[in-house]
């Protein structure tokens, strides 16, 4: 049980780590000297990598994975209204 | 009837980490930083490229390693949570030693990046990018800061054999996971969207 338990955990901090490392490669910080680009299909792709990091967080660290219904509801409506209201004013 | 058994075996199954507490004030700082963020994005839609200039002057390599610092704190403190529930407070208690060790990593290395950028010329009062900059990593240091103590009460519930209550280290480990969950939000809006 505890040994399910902990390699749960690893696996999901292994794709929140692996989500990290893409983000690095994906962020304006880069192009020292000439100026960075507004690209939004990368403000897409940012935007749903974190929320997927942020339901990792939740779900799995937070376990709210095995929390009554209410807990699960709150949380997935708070990630879906804030990062579409986030993608809503970018595209505006 | 196969339905009716497995709704049964949800409900025996549910379990809510920590206290009720713990998770209305959880709850309650997702929805006030949520206000602050979705803030930040109304001022950058107004003046989009100036923030993207802006973002360019943040070191990304130093957002990505606190970040990284902080998920290896959240993987100690998850499995801490894990050994406190198994009976293994000596086990809980180092775990949560180096998620606490690693949210003080992350303090000092924030320093050292608020240092380089105030070295640079980039400060308080340059624009509204650095305003917010210093205004979001500023409160939740705050946040960290707190982590860190609450993650204090942690080890004083592990060390006495009389306490070791595991909803009381549940409650610490979720608070320390608002806290690294708070952080994803801001690198990804302020140091990686375009």
């Amino acid at each position: 049980m505890t040994a399910t338990a902990a390699r749960t955990t690893t696996y999901a901090w292994i794709v929140l780590s692996a989500i990290t490392i893409v983000s690095w490669w994906l962020a304006p910080g880069h192009t020292r000297g000439a100026a960075a680009a507004a690209s939004v299909p990368i403000t897409v792709v940012v935007v749903l990598l974190a929320l997927i990091k942020g339901r990792i967080i939740i779900r799995y660290f937070m376990e709210v994975r095995t929390a009554p219904p209410w807990l699960k509801l709150f949380t997935d409506v708070w990630l879906t209204i804030f990062w579409a209201g986030v993608l809503a004013i970018y595209l505006y | 009837m196969t339905n009716t058994e497995e709704t049964v075996a949800d409900v025996e199954s549910t379990h809510t980490p920590g206290d009720g507490h713990m998770w209305v004030m959880v709850l309650g700082d997702l929805i006030i930083f949520g206000g602050y963020f979705i803030i930040f994005m109304v001022y950058r839609a107004m003046n989009p490229q100036e923030f993207l200039t802006s973002q360019q002057h943040l070191n990304i390599n130093i957002g990505v390693l606190n970040t990284l610092v902080l998920l290896v704190s959240s993987w100690f403190i998850a499995r801490s949570v894990q050994a406190a529930r198994a009976g293994d407070p000596a086990s809980a208690l180092r775990l949560t030693y180096l998620g606490g060790l690693c949210g003080v990593a992350f303090i000092l290395i924030k320093a050292y990046e608020w240092s380089t950028e105030i070295v640079a010329g980039y400060t308080i009062s340059s624009n509204d990018f650095f305003m917010f900059y210093y205004m979001l990593t500023g409160v939740h240091l705050f946040h960290v800061s707190l982590g860190v103590l609450i993650l204090g009460i942690t080890v004083r519930e592990l060390r006495n054999p009389r306490r070791r209550r595991v909803f009381m280290v549940e409650a610490g480990a979720t608070y320390w996971h608002m806290v690294d969950l708070l952080w994803i939000v801001i690198f990804a809006l302020l140091y990686v969207m375009r």
